[in-house]
């Protein structure tokens, strides 16, 4: 077993120094080229598909990001057909090849299970070694991922270039002494945490990617929403994309507006929303919930029906879900925890025009092909990073928050040969 | 407009019975009806609230149990203007929370009839704790905090809520001009020599009794000699547990220094937000509630109530407020249900002990956006 790679508890900022050591001689005496990443990703993938793991969300959605036919072409996108094979490319009278940064820092957010491990493959994709801090509530189920890329990585090709750590979330010194020993950084979570890790001393070289916090929201045109034969549907895609990740993550729809139509009945479309997030709950019921999230999912109902008489709401007697219902075209601030405001608006492009650079997804349920194309772009003119279907808003791809997730932590080099 | 004669002979009636001897199942079906009508009033006095009741998933009319009714959170009291039942012009005091520096306060708004109903009830859940006798009242705070005037904090009310027990009052703290607070040993001195022979009633505020009393008066070695005191406190233990000192530590400092037995010193748990009830910890260390109240101990992922040995989210229930919609209200803070009934102290009914507040959750995903990138 490679000692490095399983999470290892971390005291002291010394003992940050000497693992860095360690992945930096490693990285800098093994090159690793891109193909046998995906082979091993490919395998890994394979690996996962255990019972003890099915249970962790978004595996699934890992199995599918580990496979060849998913990372290839993003590979190819980023840095070209010719990084695959770890050849030059021509460029004029010189010749460019991507190289890795070093050793990459991960920071990843403690909301999303799989969060650790996406931000290590991107880094790895680039031929990094890297230094993850896991986030304690996650330490288990990393854990276990990992456990199966040990077990198909016999070689260790990825396993001794990968230290997964943990220490205090309070503890700024080895904050610190991890910071200043990497040469790049990936940096997820919501505002205090990203605020905090930006602050740390970075060497000056080093490259920082934070993906971060935003939040996310959902539009649908009178067409669709008011069309009963296509509304049930539509209500439960919004209900998977609310249920995921405890609408905690930056692609977590906060908000739905529903665009005014004459004869469609909001009533009729609460109608079917309730039963699209009920069903959802039969069959993903919560296991557990952070008691300040049970006050704040009371208190956003309380302060919601409080605030205006005309606003409405449906919910349990539980916190599992609620919908807020209202008129308005600004985004009420979020509550999580599966707590979804509908707003109704005049019109769409009134209200993406309002968006500012915090709005990471808009998803979409837009009849014409025409409007949704105007739609989106209004919403990338005012910051909005992905424009998807209602039901994909979760679907991490590249470029997230409108920026590439392997790129960033590789260099570019440049060669003008000497002899012409 | 006061309250219907109904609703204010029922709850007058409540005062009558014996505070913690009633059968539960008897003490929940006449809450439960009263509250029932309580509820109606005040939809019909505050239409805000009224659209809050009527989207609760179970109508209150239909609801078998109290957990069933509709409970407002303790934040929709930092409402500003307050949630009120009553004209401006019949609130005689609004009561604020000690909220911490940046919080908003909670406000509550009392009219003649609750303001005299929180005093009454306070005074006969403590007169059961501490009997009936009036005597001298030592209050371990500054005589600032003694004011009737406008605006009442939860340390005025605390402290004005025991002084239907005093003979007479005595602040043993003082403020200087620059606002720095000390212990003014002269007068505390002069106190403890005058009653060192007889019952004596002593209240603080817990943090303030612990750094401004206990603390200074121990580092002298100084104690006052007064083994009849009955010492009440109330508020947060935040603070404490932060410098690490439990209750243990806490009771035996407090009764050191006044020279008394550790059991002679009660700590109350109660709120501006449930005005007129408190709840000392009896002999077994269990909290009780009184005729007029009920506490819900409810399960967060569920919100449903605890069994017994289970810990949750207190839920605090009182019929006495009729100027405001405090009947039901949702705590931030957690508890434990000791029993349902049957404390070996002889109070019936639920016993409960207070567990903290909720923890700030530690996780906050990236989609938790604090401040707006454009403003």
């Amino acid at each position: 077993m490679n000692d490095l790679m399983l999470s290892q508890e971390v005291h002291s900022p010394q003992e940050i120094i000497c693992v860095v050591q360690r992945l930096r001689e490693i990285a800098r005496e093994q090159e690793i080229a891109p193909q046998t990443v995906l082979d091993v990703f490919e395998k890994w993938a394979g690996a996962l598909d255990g019972r003890e793991l099915r249970q962790v969300p978004g595996l699934a959605f890992l199995r599918l990001w580990l496979r060849r036919g998913t990372l290839e072409p993003i590979l190819v996108r980023e840095l070209g057909p010719d990084f695959l094979d770890g050849h030059w490319r021509e460029d004029g009278r010189a010749r460019l090849r991507a190289f890795p940064l070093g050793t990459v820092g991960h920071w990843p957010a403690g909301n999303i299970e799989i969060q650790p491990i996406l931000s290590l493959t991107c880094a790895l994709l680039g031929g990094n070694s890297c230094l993850v801090r896991v986030p304690s509530g996650l330490l288990e189920i990393t854990q276990q991922i990992m456990e199966k890329l040990q077990e198909v990585d016999r070689k260790g090709l990825l396993t001794a270039r990968t230290c997964m750590v943990s220490f205090d979330h309070s503890r700024t010194d080895i904050h610190e002494a991890m910071a200043q020993a990497v040469d790049g950084a990936m940096i997820w979570g919501g505002a205090q945490a990203v605020s905090q890790v930006r602050k740390l001393s970075f060497p000056h070289w080093a490259r920082v990617a934070v993906f971060g916090p935003r939040l996310s929201v959902a539009a649908m045109d009178a067409e669709t929403w008011g069309n009963p034969a296509e509304r049930s549907s539509w209500c439960r895609r919004i209900a998977r994309d609310l249920w995921q990740f405890e609408q905690r993550a930056c692609s977590s729809p906060q908000t739905l507006f529903l665009e005014y139509g004459a004869g469609c009945d909001p009533g009729e479309f609460v109608n079917d929303l309730r039963r699209a997030l009920q069903e959802e709950n039969l069959g993903h019921p919560r296991q557990q919930i952070e008691p300040s999230l049970t006050s704040g999912i009371c208190l956003a109902r309380a302060l919601w029906l409080l605030e205006d008489t005309a606003n409405r709401a449906v919910f349990p007697a539980s916190p599992d879900w609620t919908i807020l219902l209202g008129r308005g075209s600004e985004i009420p601030k979020p509550t999580q925890g599966r707590t979804l405001s509908v707003l109704l608006a005049n019109e769409l492009s009134e209200v993406i025009s309002k968006f500012d650079g915090t709005v990471q997804t808009l998803g979409v349920a837009v009849k014409s092909a025409e409007r949704e194309e105007k739609l989106a772009q209004t919403a990338g003119r005012n910051g909005v990073d992905r424009v998807v279907k209602m039901g994909r808003m979760h679907l991490f791809s590249s470029p997230w928050d409108g920026a590439d997730l392997i790129r960033p932590m590789v260099r570019l080099v440049r060669h003008v040969p000497s002899q012409e | 407009m006061s309250a219907p004669a109904e609703i204010t002979q029922s709850i007058d009636s409540l005062f009558t019975e014996a505070l913690y001897r009633l059968e539960p199942k008897e003490r929940h079906t006449s809450l439960l009806a009263l509250l029932k009508k309580e509820l109606a009033y005040a939809c019909n006095r505050n239409l805000r609230f009224r659209n809050y009741v009527e989207h609760w998933p179970v109508h209150f009319d239909t609801a078998d149990t109290l957990a069933d009714l509709p409970y407002l959170p303790v934040g929709a009291f930092k409402a500003n203007p307050p949630l009120a039942l009553v004209e401006a012009n019949e609130v005689k005091r609004t009561l604020t929370s000690s909220a911490t520096t940046g919080q908003v306060p909670s406000r509550v708004v009392l009219d003649a009839e609750t303001a005299k109903r929180m005093t009454k009830g306070v005074t006969t859940i403590i007169r059961d704790f501490i009997g009936p006798a009036r005597k001298p009242y030592l209050v371990i705070d500054t005589p600032e905090n003694l004011s009737t005037q406008g605006e009442l904090g939860a340390r005025g009310a605390a402290i004005q809520g025991l002084r239907s027990f005093a003979t007479e009052v005595d602040c043993c703290l003082r403020r200087d001009p620059e606002g720095n607070t000390s212990l003014d040993l002269e007068k505390l001195f002069a106190f403890a020599a005058r009653w060192r022979e007889v019952e004596v009633l002593a209240y603080g505020f817990t943090y303030v009794m612990w750094t401004q009393f206990v603390q200074p008066l121990r580092s002298r070695g100084i104690t006052l000699g007064i083994p009849n005191v009955r010492v009440l406190h109330s508020g947060g233990w935040k603070r404490l547990e932060r410098d690490a000192v439990t209750r243990e530590v806490f009771m035996e400092g407090v009764a050191s220094v006044f020279g008394c037995s550790a059991d002679r010193v009660i700590d109350f748990y109660g709120m501006v937000e449930n005005v007129g009830v408190v709840y000392p910890d009896c002999k077994h260390g269990n909290k009780h509630v009184p005729a007029f109240a009920e506490i819900v101990v409810r399960n967060p992922l569920t919100l449903a109530p605890v069994v017994a040995g289970e810990k949750g989210l207190v839920q605090v229930c009182s019929v006495l407020p009729t100027s405001f919609p405090g009947f039901l209200v949702l705590t931030e803070d957690m508890a434990e249900i000791i029993d349902y009934d049957e404390c070996p102290c002889g109070r019936r009914g639920t016993s409960f002990r207070f567990a903290g507040r909720v923890p700030k959750a530690e996780v906050r995903g990236c989609g938790n956006l604090e401040t707006t990138r454009y403003q």
